[in-house]
């Protein structure tokens, strides 16, 4: 049973996230968007096979909730039928299809010869009370500096968004 | 974490938490009690208030000695962290005497709290060995710098500078994450140590040769080598001059000093060879690709160089060419406590420098209007002050004694002829990066011949250099005049502290 449900999120995932990408049928950037929450919601679904339940939450309310919404946002304020009309020049589809062979050569090369540390099943720490204490304890200081980033970022968006009065 | 309590990890945090304090403090200050003052006075106050966080900084920084070593090496404080730190608080107190006189924007605060922001990244950056903490503060530095650059938006050109900027900084970090997330798959450890211990078992794997690649190629950007540099010259031209200073000084220093880490503790085992005729897989090959092509492409590009900021961008890619030599000489054992100490001093000396150089920049651009080279035409004689810095900094940065660039040079350049047991495997750059410095020295001059003896227009009046800048120039005119004639000034501490450090 587990297997099965793990065949069909990875399939779900890479279907979703290539139609993303290169969609056939409609070329409409929110049509990508929201495939790419489906992406999402089903590498989600890995996690939860991973007993790793709290990260598919966030995966779900962080992700596909919140950073997804404001990319619609912003995508709806551009002007969505420029970018339908575009189409794939013969330059990107070389160049593309370039990346694209070399990229099957990896997967195919590094899984062959290369051995991930786990080789057994995962054991992934995601239960809840675990992430916290690993973040109050081992990782404070980098949970401590991801605040300063967030402040960083903050002022960030302020500045660069105001327009300027001259 | 084994006997270390809150209070201690605070305790070791001291000199980061003086300089957040510092920028949440320039932010009230300037927010709260300078909102109706003129812009002239506000930078003044900022820059005021700033400069006393970095020298309350260097101030703990001065009095603290301890050794210490937390939660596995993601706070690591030691002799030679507090020096680098030293190095950086000094460059930011520099970048803000040089945004005293400044009128680029009105967001004053804002300016001078991400300048304090990018530094506490760049002092976190410095004192950890342990990746996760290594990327955030990676992000910290490069976010608060992304904005620094964008801040101009009076003009097109300097808004594009900072897209461009923004857009090869993350995809940048994108590959330093993936390479680091490989390098923890494979290893299993987030610290350095851990990771050389497990990359043990996979030394010729082909994940592991991907990873070294991609870590490579992030920080490469960071420190902008041939071929991630195309961000650089347009970076340096287009961002407001002090922040441009900050981004060609403190942030090299502090990512050289972590690729080395990476490199030297993370990657040890893996260092493969990079001796002419027996190359060999690892890190050195890389690194020796990388920095021929920094100093062959960044000299030659810079002889065709109109624009003064564009000329030193190009010039940081060549002496980011010549640093990676420092760090090559660093995989062989034998070598490595003196290739680090080359390694820090030049990057010191060169951060110094570029502060220097772009403090006459900024001062001429204000009164010019442009910073093209012909257009400082008759320099010497309507400020002999600028020229002489101009010609102090200029003549350092192409390594002529008895200036701190001749110094740096002659180090590194020793530490990587001396660094092969095996014999002379590493001359065939050395040979490369001394013809290529007679190269620099050429693009040097042209601009000194324009400020010394290209007669400018006979009408134009002195330049009168603001005290801020006149302070923070001969300052570090002096400095790069005393560290090149007694360079054991620094050269002493610097291998002291390495020798009492934990081998790194």
């Amino acid at each position: 049973m587990q297997d099965i449900l793990f065949y069909v999120f990875a399939a779900l995932t890479l279907v979703c996230g290539f139609l993303v990408v290169a969609n056939p049928i409609s070329r409409s950037p929110v049509t990508s968007a929201l495939f790419l929450v489906l992406t999402i919601v089903s590498l989600s679904g890995l996690f939860v096979l991973l007993h790793a339940f709290f990260l598919a939450a966030v995966q779900i309310v962080v992700y596909a909730g919140a950073a997804l919404v404001l990319f619609l946002f912003v995508i709806m304020m551009l002007d969505l039928k420029a970018e339908e009309r575009r189409r794939i020049t013969r330059l990107g589809l070389i160049g593309g299809g370039l990346v694209a062979v070399a990229m099957a050569w990896l997967f195919r090369v590094v899984p062959r010869e290369a051995a991930l540390v786990a080789s057994g099943p995962a054991h992934v720490e995601g239960s809840t009370p675990a992430l916290g204490a690993l973040l109050f304890t081992q990782y404070l200081l980098p949970f401590e500096a991801i605040s300063l980033v967030l402040v960083a970022g903050m002022v960030g968006a302020i500045l660069l968004s105001r327009k300027e009065p001259s | 974490m084994t006997g270390v309590g809150y209070s201690d990890l605070l305790a070791a945090l001291a000199p980061e938490t003086a300089l957040v304090l510092a920028a949440v403090a320039v932010l009230f200050v300037d927010m709260g009690l300078m909102r109706s003052a003129p812009l002239r006075q506000r930078f003044l106050t900022a820059c005021a208030v700033a400069g006393l966080g970095c020298l309350v900084t260097l101030g703990i920084l001065a009095s603290s000695g301890a050794h210490l070593r937390f939660l596995d090496g993601v706070l690591v404080v030691d002799s030679l962290t507090q020096w680098v730190k030293v190095f950086l608080v000094v460059l930011t107190l520099f970048t803000a005497g040089i945004s005293a006189q400044a009128e680029f924007t009105e967001h004053v605060g804002e300016y001078f709290a991400l300048v304090l922001l990018a530094t506490v990244g760049m002092m976190f950056l410095v004192s950890t060995e342990e990746i996760l903490m290594i990327f955030v503060s990676l992000e910290l530095t490069s976010l608060s710098l992304y904005v620094l650059a964008a801040l101009d938006k009076r003009t097109r050109h300097a808004s594009e500078a900072a897209l461009k900027y923004f857009l090869f900084g993350s995809v940048a970090a994108a590959f330093t994450l993936f390479g680091l997330s490989l390098v923890y798959g494979l290893s299993g450890a987030t610290n350095l140590t851990g990771i050389a211990a497990g990359l043990r078992a996979h030394r010729s794997d082909p994940l592991l040769a991907v990873a070294v690649v991609m870590v490579i190629m992030g920080f490469g950007f960071k420190v902008a080598v041939v071929p991630f540099h195309l961000w650089a010259p347009d970076a340096y031209e287009g961002a407001p001059v002090p922040a441009a200073a900050l981004i060609a000084s403190g942030s090299k220093v502090a990512s050289f000093f972590v690729l080395a880490k990476i490199a030297v503790l993370g990657f040890a085992g893996v260092e493969g060879s990079g001796a002419w005729g027996q190359l060999r897989a690892g890190w050195l090959p890389v690194l020796a690709v990388l920095a021929v092509g920094s100093m062959v492409l960044g000299n030659l590009t810079a002889i065709a160089q109109g624009h003064l900021r564009r000329l030193l961008a190009y010039s940081a890619i060549a002496h980011a060419g010549y640093v990676l030599l420092g760090l090559m000489a660093m995989g062989y054992p034998s070598q490595r406590s003196a290739a680090l100490a080359a390694v820090l001093y030049y990057v010191a000396t060169y951060g110094l420098t570029t502060v220097g150089a772009f403090g006459v920049a900024s001062v001429i651009e204000r009164v010019l209007g442009n910073g093209r080279i012909d257009a400082l035409a008759g320099l010497s004689r309507r400020s002999p002050l600028l020229a002489l810095c101009l010609m102090v900094f200029l003549l350092s940065l192409a390594g002529i004694p008895p200036l701190a660039g001749f110094f740096g040079k002659f180090g590194l350049f020793t530490a990587a002829m001396g660094a092969d047991p095996a014999g002379l495997g590493l001359l065939w750059l050395v040979g490369i990066a001394i013809a290529m410095s007679t190269v620099s020295l050429y693009y040097y001059l042209r601009v000194l011949k324009q400020a010394y003896v290209v007669a400018g227009d006979e009408e134009a009046s002195r330049i009168v250099v603001p005290w801020t800048d006149r302070l923070v120039l001969i300052a570090a005119a002096v400095g790069v005049f005393l560290l090149g004639a007694l360079p054991e000034l620094l050269l002493g501490p610097l291998a002291r502290a390495i020798a009492g450090g934990n081998g790194f």
